[in-house]
């Protein structure tokens, strides 16, 4: 079979935006700049799912100076599929103490919102899960991001799963984005994020659409060749933070990896938020950097920080 | 969940097959805006002012549009778009890469569908509608390529089945770990591989989704498990007289979940049109 000139250059162009993915990170340029001039996180210690998460979210959302009176709130989980025995989406409870939390801080609205990127039962996975009782009995309207529309929202909050993936080597709260993109348009999963460079898409959805604030579920945390099939892993924690950037990188850190060798943290960080610890002030417990870092694909062994 | 108001192709084409071509009026603005929102070049777009790539909706616009004979000339054209669209990996540098150098999911690059939409890898889903609607041309239609396409895709479904029967979205191990299966996919898979029933996978398969089907509680999945188990003659009336009264306790909002729970509601009907 004949190559053909297209081929041939549209091939080799594919090859070097493959390898861009692992090796070498072409910096895009982006005009925006979002880095606020400190960045706040608050690592909360969680020891499970049960009912005192309630209280334990509200006092952790209260270290910080959020204003949602009037606004309407869009969580963001992460609901990818459903396999029993795993920690692949963010846990029900947790959303359902961030809905309470935000009420109480005065949101007209609170809406959950997500486009799951592998299942296309977006009502399966809410039920299997165990979101779909837990949100009628709390009154907190779904919206499914792959075939609604969403009406607008204030204010989002990525409420990320803590896992390693094996393409990006973590999925933290500005990867877990991918879900606003539709499927009914981009399929399932959303393939043409990831042939366009995995690092970089992140880096374009999170520059469009901005995170106003990140609660990421570390309680059980999944290690290893996530974001499906990792084994879980539990660190007991939740991490707060008003700054994507700053929320990544805290987690990669709490991971057990060197956020500035993961590629979209380590670019976002010129532009989206702060990952030098310099620049984060740090509330309520302190950051514990795990002996073991958490087991990531081969070709993701240079992230780790040990 | 909420009502889009958004014309979308996905739910469009499943509620033109659900509403039947004896429901003329009905159905008669969904159908002209469908043809209207075909583009030059043959291709249906995912949604009404969307770019004109083009997308997986092709496939089923054309399954829509099947017994309309005066929309002869559009499905032509559609499904000449059909034939040029393929899963990246068929070409031969992608095939090349995906045999040497990148070989952490499991798949013969060699056996490719069609994607979600240009310029990407071959998928379970738009694969399976994509055969189910080149079934659909007779032998007048002088599209040469279609019965070696079809073959291609029908070789690209049986190489990506999971280990244990049934389909994930796409390859059926990733890393190493072998994915579980989908019941819809699984589902959609199955009606477009009915005219291989010989092939070993497929009765595993029929098996996972004929035992999966009962633990469903939600309508979308059950209700193309319903379709695909009574393709191939499986005694669905228990799993629909479930369906009913699973829809009769929930709120169904989402248009595409709803027609095609009709069209399995109406399960014989529906196969005439869908995977005959």
């Amino acid at each position: 079979m004949a190559i053909t000139r297209q081929e041939l250059l549209v091939g080799g162009a594919a090859i070097v935006a493959g390898a861009s993915v692992t090796t070498p990170f072409f910096r895009p340029r982006y005009r925006i700049k979002r880095c606020p001039a400190r960045s706040r996180v608050a690592i909360l210690h969680v020891e499970d799912y049960s009912r005192p998460i309630d209280e334990l979210l509200f006092s952790g959302l209260r270290l910080f100076c959020i204003n949602v009176q009037g606004k309407t709130v869009l969580l963001k989980p992460n609901l990818v599929d459903y396999i029993p025995g795993t920690a692949l989406n963010t846990h029900h409870q947790l959303v359902v103490a961030a809905a309470e939390a935000f009420r109480h801080l005065g949101a007209r609205n609170v809406v959950v919102g997500e486009g799951p990127g592998h299942q296309r039962d977006t009502q399966l996975v809410l039920s299997d899960s165990g979101y779909e009782g837990e949100l009628k009995l709390h009154k907190i309207p779904f919206v499914d991001l792959n075939r609604d529309e969403l009406i607008q929202a204030d204010f989002i909050v990525s409420m990320p799963k803590v896992k390693t993936h094996h393409w990006s080597g973590v999925t933290l709260s500005m990867k877990n984005m991918f879900g606003v993109v539709p499927g009914n348009k981009y399929g399932w999963p959303k393939n043409i994020l990831h042939w366009s460079g995995i690092q970089h898409s992140i880096l374009d959805v999170c520059a469009t659409v901005p995170i106003h604030f990140v609660i990421a579920d570390a309680v059980m945390a999944m290690e290893g060749n996530g974001p499906l099939n990792g084994s879980p892993r539990p660190l007991c924690t939740v991490v707060l933070a008003d700054d994507p950037v700053a929320a990544d990188a805290t987690c990669a850190r709490v991971m057990g990896f060197e956020p500035d060798r993961i590629a979209h943290i380590h670019e976002a960080s010129h532009f989206l938020g702060n990952s030098s610890p310099a620049l984060i002030d740090q509330a309520a417990e302190a950051l514990r950097v795990p002996e073991v870092p958490f087991q990531v694909v081969p070709e993701f062994r240079h992230i780790c920080a040990i | 969940m909420t009502l889009s108001s958004q014309t979308v192709l996905e739910p469009t084409a499943y509620s033109m097959m659900a509403l039947g071509s004896d429901l003329w009026d009905e159905h008669t603005r969904p159908r002209r805006s469908l043809v209207r929102c075909q583009t030059p070049n043959g291709r249906w777009p995912a949604f009404i002012g969307d770019d004109e790539e083009g997308s997986w909706a092709t496939a089923l616009a054309l399954i829509a549009l099947r017994n309309y004979s005066e929309n002869v000339p559009a499905q032509l054209k559609g499904f000449r778009w059909l034939l040029r669209s393929a899963g990246k990996e068929s070409s031969l540098l992608w095939r090349w890469k995906f045999q040497t150098a990148d070989r952490h999911a499991r798949f013969d690059p060699n056996k490719f569908g069609w994607p979600w939409q240009p310029r990407t890898n071959s998928w379970v889903v738009p694969t399976a509608f994509a055969i189910l609607a080149l079934n659909q041309l007779s032998c007048t239609c002088d599209l040469e390529d279609s019965e070696q396409r079809i073959r291609r895709g029908i070789e690209m479904l049986l190489d990506r089945v999971c280990p244990g029967g049934g389909w994930n979205a796409g390859n059926g191990v990733v890393y190493g770990g072998a994915l579980a299966p989908h019941p819809d996919d699984t589902a959609i898979a199955l009606l477009a591989l009915k005219n291989h029933s010989d092939e070993p996978v497929v009765p595993k398969s029929l098996e996972w989704l004929e035992g999966t089907a009962t633990t469903l509680s939600a309508p979308w999945s059950l209700a193309w498990a319903v379709l695909a188990l009574a393709a191939y003659s499986r005694n669905v009336r228990p799993l629909v007289g479930f369906l009913a009264d699973l829809v009769g306790h929930i709120d169904i909002q989402d248009t595409a979940t709803l027609a095609v729970v009709a069209l399995a509601l109406d399960f014989e009907r529906s196969l005439i049109l869908l995977a005959s």
